[in-house]
C-alpha cells in the first residue's frame, strides 16, 4: 500500500511542525495502528494508550521517516516495536493474561457506530453476533500464548497480509527466522485449540 | 519425504510459498500419513479462524487525544527550556557580580607564582603547589562561603520564582 498524494502533503506539513496535518494522518492510520496494538496487547484500554504513544513517537521521529517507504509500514513498525517492548516488560502478566476481551460489534464501553465491524453490522442476526464475539474472544485468548515477537509476526501476517520480507523488515528478523517463527507459532496455536477443545469435552 | 520434512512445509503451504513440485511431494506424504494429515487439518482450521477476524476499530476520540498529548508535551518542553534559560541566566548574573571578588583573590600574593612555578618537576614542588592551593581554598572558603551561600540561595529563589511565573505565562498562552 502506498502513501496517497494527500498524505504525502500532510506528511510534509507535519514535518514542518503542523500538528493539524499530523492529526489528519492519525485519522488515516488509526485503524491499522489500533488493531495491531489490540492484537498485541489483548485489551482495548491498553491498545488505545499504546496507539496514542506510537503516534506521539512517530511525530517526534518524523525527520527520520524515509518518504520512499510507505508511511503505513513505518507507522506499523513503530507500533509493533512499542508493543513488543511493553509485553517484554510485563513478561509475568502476559503469561497469565485474563483481561477482559473486547469484541468488535460487542457492547463494550467505547462501542460507537465506528467501532462496529462491517461483518457484525451486516449481520443483525443475534446468533451470528454471538458467534462472532465468541470467535473474537477465542482469537485474543489464543494470541496471548505467543511470545511478543511471534505475536507480532502472526498479526502482521493475518491482519496486514504482510509477506515474509515485510515481516522480516518490520521486526528486524531474517526471512528464515520469520518462516520458523510463523511455523512454530501456528503449531503452538493449533495445539492450544486442540487442548481447549479437549478441556471442553 | 519424512514427517519432519513434511511438517516444516505445512506453514509454508498455508502462505503459498511452495512450488508445484513441493506441493505434489507434500500431498503425496499427507495421503499416506494420518498424523501429518491431522496436523495439516488443525493448521488449516487455525488459518481460517485467524483469516476470518476483521480489524477492530479504534475509539472515535483517538485524534483528539493524540493532539492533546502533543500539546501537553510541547507545553512542558517549552516550560522546561524557558525555566532552564532563566535559571542559567540568573546564575550567570550572580557569577558576574562575584567576578571582581574572584579576580581579587587571584591577585593575592602567592597564588599566581605558585601556579607558574609549581610545575611537575619535583615532588617537593608538587607538595608546595598542593599546599598553596589548599591554603587558597581555605581563604576562599573563609572569606566567601557566607556571601556565596547567601548569593546562591538568593539566585535560586529568584530562579524558582521566575520559573513559576514563566510556566504560568506559558500555560496561559496555550
Amino acid at each position: 500500500m502506498t502513501t496517497s498524494a494527500n498524505e504525502t502533503e500532510w506528511l510534509q506539513q507535519a514535518r514542518k511542525g503542523d500538528q493539524a496535518a499530523f492529526g489528519r494522518l492519525v485519522v488515516a492510520y488509526q485503524t491499522p495502528v489500533y488493531n495491531l496494538s489490540y492484537r498485541m496487547l489483548g485489551n482495548r484500554g491498553e491498545a488505545e494508550e499504546a496507539s496514542q504513544e506510537a503516534f506521539l513517537r512517530a511525530y517526534t521521529r518524523l525527520h527520520t521517516y524515509d518518504p520512499n517507504r510507505p508511511f503505513r509500514s513505518w507507522m506499523l513498525s513503530i507500533a509493533s516495536h512499542y508493543c513488543i517492548d511493553l509485553l517484554r516488560k510485563r513478561r509475568i502478566t502476559w503469561l497469565s493474561f485474563e483481561d477482559e476481551i473486547a469484541v468488535p460489534g460487542g457492547s463494550t464501553e467505547n462501542n460507537t457506530v465506528a467501532t462496529r465491524t462491517h461483518l457484525a453490522s451486516r449481520s443483525p442476526n443475534p446468533e451470528a453476533v454471538v458467534a462472532r464475539k465468541e470467535q473474537e474472544a477465542q482469537i485474543q485468548q489464543l494470541l496471548t500464548v505467543l511470545s511478543p515477537t511471534d505475536r507480532a509476526a502472526i498479526t502482521l501476517r493475518y491482519w496486514y497480509d504482510y509477506s515474509y520480507q515485510d515481516i522480516a523488515k518490520t521486526l528486524n528478523l531474517t526471512i528464515s527466522a520469520v518462516k520458523s517463527r510463523l511455523h512454530r507459532a501456528r503449531r503452538g496455536l493449533a495445539k492450544k485449540i486442540q487442548e481447549d477443545g479437549d478441556n471442553e469435552l | 519425504m519424512n514427517c519432519k520434512q513434511a511438517n516444516k512445509m505445512l506453514s509454508l503451504r498455508l502462505d503459498d510459498r511452495l512450488d508445484s513440485e513441493e506441493v505434489a511431494l507434500l500431498e503425496n506424504h499427507l495421503a499416506g500419513c494420518s498424523a501429518c494429515q491431522a496436523e495439516w487439518h488443525s493448521l488449516q482450521a487455525l488459518d481460517s479462524l485467524l483469516s476470518s477476524a476483521p480489524m477492530v476499530q479504534p475509539p472515535v476520540r483517538m485524534r483528539v487525544q493524540v493532539m492533546a498529548r502533543l500539546n501537553r508535551r510541547d507545553q512542558a518542553r517549552r516550560a522546561i527550556i524557558g525555566g532552564t534559560t532563566l535559571t542559567l541566566g540568573t546564575v550567570a548574573l550572580a557569577l558576574l557580580a562575584l567576578a571582581p571578588a574572584i579576580l581579587n583573590l587571584l591577585n593575592a600574593p602567592g597564588i599566581v607564582p605558585a601556579l607558574v612555578s609549581g610545575g611537575p618537576g619535583t615532588a617537593v614542588q608538587l607538595v608546595a603547589f598542593a599546599g598553596t592551593m589548599g591554603r587558597t581554598l581555605w581563604v576562599l572558603a573563609e572569606q566567601f562561603v557566607l556571601p556565596l551561600v547567601s548569593l546562591g540561595m538568593c539566585s535560586l529563589v529568584m530562579a524558582l520564582v521566575l520559573n513559576r511565573l514563566w510556566m504560568r505565562a506559558v500555560r496561559r498562552l496555550q
